[in-house]
């Protein structure tokens, strides 16, 4: 399958990110790289700019500004041209989906369809072929899955905006080794600590941020949230709000309720769960029980 | 008969143009342009400091990380008397050296090789920077993009089962090195300081130097033959040396940016006069002998660059290692630093791949007032004049056609991103 990966205002992460893929060798068999912006590819910028054929998957990285030109062309242009030719548009991470944090650098600029939430038309006719994959950046198994799903033409069920549902139906909560902090609502959290849940202190997003990041693990190997670092949303179209190491409080219980869960049903459980003071959760991962 | 020729150099984490001004058969001046810009330090500011932490990564795709580091002891230095322990600090410089080790990997594999016609098999550049991204995350959650480091120390705790995780891939990327980078004992390579002895041996390195100078290149891309490096540690040291002539103390108020016509980017100078910065500035502080070998044959050329940069590879495995041994998990991975002070300033210098990186951060009523980031492409690749080029463009300046300039130029290895941030 022929991909063009285009690039707007980007850090090159996503296309680094991919790079981390584990099967990276055997998956790249599958596909050919028209243009790519770190690996060897069949053509040159220019060539691009010039115009080439043949383009299946176009790939779309980064902030779009209007007015952007990154050579000679305007990067509009390049989009329209390749968006038409190509069957489906993938935009990766969070830039080319929602506008992500270079949004907030200037004006004219946003994702491909979204300016955070809200929805754009100015690519409209590109909608129904687009898949989202946000994430700052994007996780190499999402890109590198996703584009095997669309290769094989086997069904992929999106959600609302657009991100596959086999990678953005969980939550980042999902898989996370402090979750039992969380579910007896013990509130308190010390950064440099393996204990503890940062939902309720230290801005952790991940009860309601959509992604696979304690499913699949970064790297292969760890998440932000098990590091003790907070989720930070960076899938959601709200990303990057303001204070991320901070839980906005409302009467003193977090603002921002997990996933779907009325505030009511959540002080409920809350409730229950604090009453019972369950000491094991107050001890320190590595102490001795009896100790 | 002058001639005017724009050229477009693309995977340099983003792209520039060059506008290079031939005189009969030769560049007599070359202009480099970077025409996109983000805004980074403008986002940052009115924000929260410690967003500084979640957003300065995404910088850059490539060395993100030494960002992060840099945002952290900026942040730190706001604070009069601040403590972070030992495992902590050491935490920290091993996640950095192991994104300098990847990106010299990438930039060698990737960038290099090819402008030689050398191919070498995916996997060489592929396994070593994957190995490389599982030991920061194994340490700091993920990569690229982690935002572990924050004032006081690391956000999470590490136990032996991660650095043992660490260890085994570190053993792997030595043997890598040795296997495929140059046939040597690290301990002797590091002493080596003949040229020769280095040719003589099989590996990809050998063989991209003689390539050099078999197409006779090695004199190629000379500058100023100043250089500047601003970050410390265990391993570097800071200082600016002209020629071979080494001076230690350097004082940030010197540092000057100004604007490029026509660019997006800012170029820097200090005292008025711009630097190198990077694996050879580095090298020649240190004085690391195979490099000074290069140095004092072919001066400040591409030759000296490419090598001096692979030559830090074994140093900073050296470096890491000892880090790792050195580890005492029974301290705190975190101090309590109390909140951040509601006026203040601080610096946070790192020596990142490309040389060194400077964040300066100044804090009011509890918001960042105003950042400036200086990174390492900003000395090399910015612009000056016909009079008072800068240092890419002095590199470039006197080539004939049929030169490689495009190997010049990325043997400075340029991040476009950063270089605009
Ligand atoms: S730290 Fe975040 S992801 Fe982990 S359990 Fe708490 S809320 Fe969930
Ligand atoms: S943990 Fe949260 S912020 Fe981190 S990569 Fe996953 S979704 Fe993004």
């Amino acid at each position: 399958m022929r991909l063009l990966w285009l690039s707007a205002l980007a850090c090159n992460g996503n296309a680094h990110s991919l790079l981390n893929y584990p099967g990276f060798q055997e998956w790249q068999e599958d596909f050919h790289w028209l243009y790519h912006p770190l690996l060897p590819s069949r053509y040159t910028f220019p060539e691009i700019e010039k115009g080439i054929e043949g383009v299946e998957v176009l790939i779309v990285d980064g902030t779009l500004e209007e007015g952007l030109i990154k050579n000679r062309l305007p990067y509009r242009e390049l989009l329209l041209r390749y968006g038409d030719q190509a069957e489906r548009i993938v935009t990766v991470g969070t830039c080319a989906t929602f506008g992500g944090i270079f949004a907030q650098g200037g004006g004219g600029r946003s994702g491909l369809h979204f300016e955070g939430d809200e929805h754009l038309k100015g690519y409209e006719r590109f909608w129904e072929k687009t898949v989202s994959l946000p994430g700052c950046p994007v996780q190499p198994e999402v890109l590198a899955g996703t584009l095997s799903i669309i290769r094989r033409r086997d069904p992929l069920p999106l959600d609302t905006l657009h991100r596959p549902k086999y990678f953005y139906a969980y939550t980042i909560h999902d898989g996370c080794t402090r979750n039992e902090y969380f579910e007896y609502k013990i509130d308190e959290h010390h950064f440099g600590t393996l204990e503890g849940c940062m939902f309720y202190d230290h801005g952790c997003q991940g009860t309601f941020t959509h992604g696979s990041c304690n499913k699949i693990l970064w790297n292969g190997v760890n998440s932000k949230t098990r590091a003790g670092t907070p989720c930070l949303g960076c899938t959601e179209p709200d990303f990057p709000r303001e204070g991320l190491w901070r839980t906005p409080k409302h009467m003193g219980i977090p603002a921002r309720m997990p996933l779907g869960v009325p505030r009511r049903a959540y002080l409920g459980l809350a409730g229950i769960a604090k009453a019972f003071r369950i000491e094991r959760f107050t001890r320190p991962l590595m102490e001795d029980e009896g100790g | 008969m002058a001639e005017v020729r724009l050229e477009l150099i693309e995977k340099i984490e983003g792209e520039a143009q060059v506008r290079y001004h031939y005189e009969k058969d030769h560049i007599d001046f070359a202009e480099i342009l970077f025409l996109t810009g983000r805004g980074i330090e403008r986002i940052l500011e009115g924000r929260d400091p410690w967003d500084a932490l979640a957003i300065n990564p995404r910088v850059c795709g490539i060395c993100g990380h030494a960002h992060l580091i840099a945002t952290v002891r900026a942040l730190e230095d706001c604070y009069d008397d601040l403590q972070v322990s030992a495992k902590a600090k050491q935490i920290r410089e091993l996640t950095l050296a192991f994104e300098v080790l990847q990106n010299h990997f990438k930039w060698f594999y990737l960038t290099i090789l090819p402008l030689l016609e050398l191919k070498a098999p995916m996997e060489r550049v592929l396994e070593p920077s994957r190995l490389l991204g599982e030991m920061i995350a194994l340490l700091a959650g993920q990569y690229p993009h982690n935002s572990y480091a924050i004032p006081g120390g690391i956000s999470g705790e590490i136990t032996p089962v991660e650095l043992l995780g660490v260890r085994e891939r570190h053993q792997r990327i030595r043997k890598h090195f040795q296997e495929s980078v140059i046939h040597v004992d690290l301990e002797q390579f590091v002493r080596c300081d003949r040229i020769e002895t280095m040719l003589e041996r099989e590996g990809d390195l050998p063989r991209a130097m003689q390539r050099i100078l078999d197409w006779g290149w090695e004199r190629l891309g000379r500058s100023h033959d100043r250089f500047i490096v601003f970050g410390s540690n265990d391993l570097f040291e800071a200082g600016k040396s002209i020629g071979t002539r080494l001076r230690r103390h350097l004082d940030l108020r010197y540092l000057q940016e100004s604007p490029i016509q026509g660019s997006r980017a800012r170029r820097v100078l200090y005292r008025g006069r711009s630097y190198e910065t990077g694996p050879l500035a580095r090298a020649m502080l240190l004085k690391t002998p195979l490099t000074r070998e290069a140095h004092r044959r072919y001066g400040d050329s591409l030759f000296s660059r490419i090598l001096a940069r692979v030559c830090e590879i074994p140093r900073l495995l050296r470096y890491t290692e000892s880090l790792i041994g050195s580890i005492d998990l029974s301290e705190p991975a975190w101090v309590d630093p109390g909140p951040l002070p509601v006026e203040a300033e601080g610096v946070g210098i790192v020596e990142a791949a490309r040389g060194s990186l400077i964040h300066q951060v100044r804090v009011g009523e509890g918001k960042i007032q105003k950042y400036r980031i200086v990174t390492p492409t900003q000395w090399n690749l910015g612009n000056g004049s016909r009079e008072d080029p800068g240092v890419a463009q002095a590199a470039l300046i006197g080539l004939r056609r049929g030169d490689p300039a495009e190997l010049v130029f990325k043997s400075f290895d340029v991040c476009s991103v950063c270089t605009t941030k």
